[in-house]
């Protein structure tokens, strides 16, 4: 599975690390670094929305608040 | 004027007698009428304070003037002599100075009065200019000249740096020696002239216990290569002219540097090549780089160019920063070397394009933001001496 977050300008300032480091520690607790791959990006052109975060090119609207939840319900779901 | 691939880098910086608001030194930097020749003088202005900055700001800004004006010598000096006021104390008008003036890139002319010694260090050795006395207006001026090479480091001080640490970490004050002992070592590392300026400056306050006995100057100025680097930032107004504003930028010689996202994905649509984004945080407020094939360094737009521009404004003052962008790794600190320490000739690539993402968010990112930092951040750049060219598209 590969996972994209925007680390535009827009997002960046939404909190786009924020969103970065919580998958990256939620990602190592799960033991899922083989099964997922997580990147950056550039300007998905979606600001209003952002932070953008796409799983295999769906594009989901997420926050530093919504992270965990996202992984839960979005992330995991799709694992399986 | 370019007769041949070298320039100089010029930076000087000082420190106020403890207790005063005002600077005794005073140093100008400016560019003879005909383009031909940099003229740096510094003045150190008798007693401390006001009186002392006065004294000093008018022998420093008549002698850049007359002499950017190719005025003969012996007149700036004589107006100078003419014009300075009577300390009503001490019954004298008086103001030290020393003029380094390098024409064609390829000889400097030292000219001195009352101040120490210029410091010539060529590929690291000491090397003792051949001075000649000549009097003018009762002045004794001193006076040497020397063909310029690649990497000469030309020291001014006032004698505020000479006396640091005297009685103290020195019998004599920190001597001419040992400020070249001090210095060489840092000669090789390729820091600018305002860092090794910066550098003898903290020393000589560190020496004086942060409580200097006089007014402290250091002016650098070194030779070297000219560097040209160039920015592309935004795309352009009209989607017609993308490939034309993408062909004049990679055609430019020297270092690129491609800013923005948009901007991003655009030049490695242009290039065939793939645009890979990495998501280190190297600083936590800097969005991460990414690398395309081709290009020196790719960054986030806005964000890190406003953290440039903040670095800019603080190397052009007094230079405390250094340590944040000196050595760090996020985007703003690798654009801040490769255009304060790395580039002599900067190509700004602007588009105008609007991005209609940011215009309808509460964000500080929307497009009269980035002109404004683009315009800001050149204009520094051009107080730092360099050679800057903006282009819109």
């Amino acid at each position: 599975m590969k996972i994209t977050v925007c680390i535009g300008s827009s997002c960046h300032i939404k909190g786009s690390r924020q969103v970065v480091e919580q998958l990256q520690s939620l990602i190592a607790e799960h033991g899922l670094k083989e099964e997922i791959d997580l990147a950056g990006t550039f300007c998905m052109g979606k600001c209003q929305s952002g932070v953008n975060v796409t799983v295999d090119g769906e594009c989901f609207s997420v926050t530093p608040e919504s992270t965990h939840t996202f992984f839960s319900e979005t992330v995991l779901p799709r694992l399986k | 004027m370019m007769t041949n691939k070298l320039c100089a880098d010029i930076g000087c910086l000082s420190i106020n007698h403890a207790g005063e608001q005002l600077c005794g030194d005073h140093y100008e930097v400016v560019e003879t009428e005909d383009g031909k020749s940099t003229v740096l003088v510094l003045a150190d202005g008798l007693g401390s304070g006001v009186k002392a900055n006065i004294l000093s700001t008018l022998t420093a800004t008549i002698l850049s003037t007359m002499l950017s004006a190719n005025t003969r010598l012996e007149d700036a000096v004589e107006t100078l002599a003419a014009t300075l006021p009577v300390c009503s104390e001490r019954g004298v008008a008086y103001s030290t100075f020393t003029i380094i003036k390098v024409t064609n890139n390829s000889r400097a002319e030292i000219i001195q009065y009352d101040n120490p010694r210029v410091v010539l260090l060529r590929n690291g050795e000491n090397l003792e200019l051949a001075f000649t006395e000549t009097v003018i207006s009762n002045k004794r001026i001193l006076k040497a000249e020397t063909e310029i090479f690649e990497n000469d480091v030309f020291l001014a001080f006032s004698d505020g740096v000479e006396h640091a640490g005297v009685g103290v970490s020195y019998n004599f004050g920190w001597e001419r020696d040992n400020i070249i002992d001090f210095i060489s070592p840092f000669l090789d590392a390729g820091f600018t002239a305002k860092t090794l300026s910066t550098l003898l400056i903290d020393k000589t306050n560190e020496l004086y216990g942060g409580n200097p006995g006089d007014d402290a100057t250091v002016c650098t100025l070194r030779i070297r290569k000219r560097e040209p680097v160039n920015l592309i930032i935004g795309p352009p107004a009209n989607r017609d002219d993308l490939n034309r504003m993408m062909a004049l930028f990679f055609s430019k010689e020297g270092k690129h540097i491609v800013c923005g996202g948009t901007t991003s994905s655009l030049a490695a649509k242009y290039l065939h090549k793939e645009l890979v984004p990495s998501l280190d945080f190297f600083d936590p407020e800097i969005p991460p780089t990414a690398s395309i094939e081709g290009v020196d360094l790719v960054t986030e737009g806005v964000v890190t160019i406003n953290r440039v521009l903040s670095y800019a404004r603080d190397c052009l003052a007094d230079n405390k920063n250094f340590d944040r962008w000196g050595s760090k790794h996020d985007g703003a600190s690798l654009i801040a070397r490769a255009l304060f320490e790395d580039a002599t000739d900067i190509n700004f690539f602007v588009g105008k394009a609007v991005n209609p993402a940011h215009q309808n968010t509460d964000l500080p990112i929307n497009f009269t933001i980035k002109m404004q930092l683009v315009r800001e951040l050149a204009a520094c750049l051009e107080k730092m001496g360099k050679k800057i060219k903006v282009s819109y598209f």
